[in-house]
């Protein structure tokens, strides 16, 4: 699968990332290419989320760089990483509970809405053109994800796994380049996780999305990632296909631990 | 058959008087992407057109087999009404049918075409396809998660549309002489019975046999392409290719689609069809999560609600059969209607039911009456795919709950010296594929074709009663009469039990097993705090073994009041540790239970419950629904339940 031709769509170069005196990411660089899945894996605390975080721009490291399409990105913050077209899931479900299903997923396509404020409160002529428009993008997304019997559930009472799966359309919604997911099947059950990983596979050969995702199972990562970067405690320990990174003696040793 | 000047007796002819006709009026509608999508007549014939041209591009013969496997959608349906219209045969097969199943259907009927849903199916034919040598080419509707296979033999629904659309003339004059020579005796369909014993037969039906006994069901109920139905049973079963083609077809009627296998319930709301087919455990279901929902609401509508509820039970019947009832009767269940019965309908998506049937199995009159005393209009039809289902069906205002009606337009039946049902009709069916043996065995020379099973003409009401499988009613070791069929349904009358399955022939006493119905029996869990996380454990419970020990004992009290039938009484049973599955072939897709396989591999268990053991260790083998095998271990628990002396007074008195 790793294809040396591949162009490289993002890349973190030496991160740095300190809380206070606690180092959470340690000089770690790595890159993401186009079109691939991409696997952060650890232990705990390894600075995985972290590392999700930096990307999204929500933590914003004290030293390194990242290049996005072959740019250097400047300190920027979420809702302005989201316009380059980087979405993300988080690992404890972010939805509005109270709301439905479509509605939570409509909330992805905001930043692609163009009307203003006042046109939309008229719901009126172009407004109205608009909405039918994005709707039926995410009636698409719905229909893929097979989440069409929930359409007009609240979120709040729908099971885990189906949480889990709304808040992937949500963030499909926004028809992004690079798909960041932070533990997309903690939690499930192995049916459920079977259902998630042909989902996640379904939309990167489908709608061509880059996918970076933290797991903790490593069945399903060997099974999905094309390469895989392994984080611990803060640092890069390996990078390589799951072939490769299984056979690596210090991962070996970071998750089995060594004899002292 | 007769409409107008041209005698209908094909699908071509069918067609083109819809077209003629009806021609904007929906045809097929499918929800998809949160809107109803419909095609009038002329919408789908251009489609079916198009699709019966492409297909003989991609090289359909006439007389081969076309198999077409998926969910109820109007593409699937075109392909089966396309390959008739090219002279082929369409054979739908189950979607859920794993791939040993799909491979033997597939290889009987040497089906050398696929017309599938979507990925599912193409990995599942994939899975088998060495096996299947005369397979040549696979079309497919959904292009999802296909974008990376291997196209060779895989063609997408769009493309042969589309090469239907451009196709040169000849192929036009080649399709107008296939459907010139396709006539009433002509095979229309090849339908695979759910084969409760053995492996399942396939059933040849013409055009003729399959427009002639929906015709005959179309004329008993008034149908007209004013009415309209939910298409949301399997394609493969003959009771929806009954109602959504023959029927559909002969009335002009328009076919709805949901939008996916989850969204039933709110599909049939939106659709609110005025002509519906279900099975009983489908009522069931309905049922139970009305019940379930009312204990969540308010005490108000609760009482408000068992108020009218059984001011229904009580006057609801009559109404709905043009009985007289007084005033104030009339009056309440007026008011009931606006508070209750009416959004309880909306909310069933069963306003607008005009006819409503409950077919395949026995219903319990409980739950009969609580859909007649709402209004809603549920009758029994009986029938089977051998008759292109209809043989009886029930009149308005003649509707009980243990009969099935009077034999229909075109439909002659006898009891046979054996007790059992014979029919000649005008949708019996031509032989089965492949299986003169058993066509011989089935039909006679005069064209009486057995049904299986046993019955009787009811004096009182003039219909037809049936009691149980003719070769499953057997003989307990002191020469009672031993029908294991009738117990069972009195079993699974009760919400709590989902199946049961007796034993007996030949033995001294019965016993039988039982399945828990996880949603009713979960549901009293939640509320009485137990807690469980499987099916097993949950159907191990003590509490769960002592509730159904009364509803066993109710039963066998029950049965000692039929002296015909107390010898039934079950002695002792046991919970499975299991639900029987079609996927293990412990039942038929249909939900029936193949009774001997079932004891062959529990042997081990009913040998512990004719022994003095109360409790067994086993191992079973389970099929995943991927199709990997695996193991399952339990101890399974054996209950002793109370036998009732035969009331010999009360029946001489009576």
């Amino acid at each position: 699968m790793v294809n040396e031709q591949k162009k490289v769509m993002m890349e973190v170069k030496n991160i740095k990332l300190r809380f206070g005196g606690v180092v959470a990411i340690q000089n770690v660089s790595f890159d993401i290419q186009e079109g691939e899945i991409r696997a952060i894996i650890g232990p705990n605390g390894a600075g995985k989320s972290s590392m999700l975080n930096v990307i999204n721009g929500f933590y914003h490291p004290q030293e390194g760089e990242i290049w996005f399409n072959g740019e250097k990105r400047p300190s920027m913050e979420p809702y302005e990483v989201a316009k380059t077209g980087i979405a993300r899931t988080f690992q404890n479900i972010a939805l509005f509970k109270g709301m439905t299903t479509i509605e939570n997923v409509m909330t992805g396509r905001q930043l692609k809405m163009h009307k203003n404020f006042f046109w939309q409160l008229l719901r009126y002529g172009p407004a109205i053109e608009e909405e039918v428009q994005h709707r039926k993008r995410c009636e698409e997304i719905i229909d893929f994800l097979e989440i069409n019997n929930i359409r007009k559930t609240p979120v709040g009472s729908l099971p885990y796994g189906l949480q889990k799966r709304v808040e992937l359309a949500r963030a499909l919604a926004m028809e992004p380049e690079l798909l960041l997911l932070d533990e997309p099947m903690a939690g499930m059950n192995v049916e459920e996780k079977q259902d998630m990983s042909r989902f996640i596979v379904d939309v990167n050969e489908e709608f061509g999305t880059t996918i970076a995702l933290i797991e903790h199972d490593m069945g399903v990562v060997m099974d999905l990632a094309d390469r895989v970067v392994v984080l611990n405690y803060g640092e890069l320990l390996a990078d390589g296909t799951p072939k490769e990174v299984q056979a690596d003696q210090a991962v070996i040793d970071a998750y089995l631990g060594v004899p002292h | 058959m007769q409409s107008g000047d041209a005698v209908l007796d094909t699908m071509p002819k069918l067609l083109a008087r819809n077209v003629q006709k009806f021609g904007n009026s929906p045809a097929f509608r499918e929800k998809d992407l949160g809107i109803w999508q419909s095609w009038n007549w002329n919408q789908a014939n251009e489609q079916i057109m198009f699709l019966a041209k492409g297909l003989i591009e991609l090289g359909v013969k006439e007389g081969d087999h076309v198999a077409v496997i998926g969910r109820n959608r109007p593409y699937l349906y075109w392909s089966l009404l396309a390959s008739q219209h090219i002279g082929a045969v369409p054979v739908p097969l189950y979607q859920d049918a794993v791939a040993d199943e799909m491979e033997y259907i597939l290889t009987h009927c040497n089906a050398t075409f696929a017309i599938v849903g979507d990925q599912e199916q193409v990995d599942k034919i994939q899975d088998i396809t060495e096996k299947l040598a005369s397979l040549r080419e696979i079309v497919y509707v959904d292009p999802k998660g296909l974008r990376k296979y291997d196209k060779t033999r895989l063609h997408s629904f769009e493309d042969i549309i589309h090469s239907g659309m451009e196709s040169p003339s000849s192929i036009h004059d080649q399709l107008q002489d296939r459907i010139g020579k396709i006539e009433s005796g002509s095979t229309c369909v090849l339908l695979y019975t759910s084969g409760t014993t053995g492996k399942s037969k396939g059933v040849v039906q013409t055009h003729g046999a399959i427009i002639g006994a929906a015709m005959s069901a179309n004329e008993h109920d008034g149908l007209t392409k004013d009415d309209y139905q939910l298409s949301y049973l399997p394609m493969a079963w003959v009771g929806d290719y009954m109602l959504s083609v023959g029927q559909g077809m002969a009335a002009g009627a328009c076919i709805n689609c949901p939008e996916g296998a989850d969204t039933f319930q709110v599909d049939l709301r939106e659709v609110g069809p005025s002509y519906f087919l279900g099975p009983p455990p489908l009522w069931e279901r309905i049922k139970t999560s009305v019940y379930i929902r009312i204990q969540d609401a308010s005490a108000i509508k609760r009482g408000a609600f068992n108020f009218f509820m059984n001011h229904a039970a009580k006057v609801g019947k009559d109404i709905l059969e043009k009985r007289s009832v007084s005033i104030l009767d009339r009056f309440l269940y007026f008011l009931g209607d606006i508070i209750i019965y009416g959004p309880l309908k909306n909310m069933l998506g069963m306003s607008n039911v005009r006819i409503a049937y409950t077919a395949g199995e026995a219903i319990s009159s409980e739950l009969f009456d609580f859909y007649r005393s709402l209004g809603i209009n549920l009758k029994q039809l009986y029938g089977q795919t051998e008759a292109s289902v209809f043989l009886t069906m029930q009149n308005n205002n003649e509707v009980y709950a243990d009969t099935v009606g009077k034999p229909i337009k075109g439909v002659e039946l006898k009891i046979g010296e054996t007790g059992e049902v014979l029919y000649k009709s005008v949708g019996s069916f031509k032989e089965y594929y492949k299986n003169p043996k058993a066509t011989k065995e089935t039909k006679d020379e005069d064209g009486w074709v057995a049904t299986g099973d046993a019955g009787y003409m009811d004096e009182n009401t003039g219909q037809l009663r049936i009691i149980d499988r003719a070769n499953s009613v057997g003989k307990l070791k002191n020469g009672a009469l031993f029908a294991p069929k009738y117990v069972e349904n009195k079993l699974k009358f009760f919400s709590n039990i989902l199946e049961a399955v007796l034993f007996g022939d030949a033995r001294d006493t019965c016993v039988a097993f039982l399945n828990i119905d996880l949603a009713a029996v979960g549901n009293w869990a939640e509320r009485n705090n137990i807690s469980y996380s499987s099916y097993q454990e949950l159907a191990a419970h003590e509490q769960v073994g002592k509730i159904l020990k009364e509803h066993v004992e109710e039963v066998n009290k029950d049965l000692a009041m039929d002296p015909n039938m107390s010898s039934c009484q079950i002695k002792r049973f046991l919970v499975l540790h299991k639900e029987l599955d079609p996927d293990d072939g412990e039942i038929t897709r249909t939900r029936k239970v193949k009774r001997s396989f079932v004891s062959e591999k529990y042997a081990d268990l009913i040998s512990a419950l004719y022994s003095e053991k109360t409790s067994i260790a086993t191992k079973t083998e389970v099929t995943y629904e991927d199709g990997r095998k695996g193991y399952l271990e339990a101890t399974v628990k054996i209950v002793d339940a109370t036998l009732y002396e035969v009331k010999k007074q009360d029946k001489n008195a009576a």
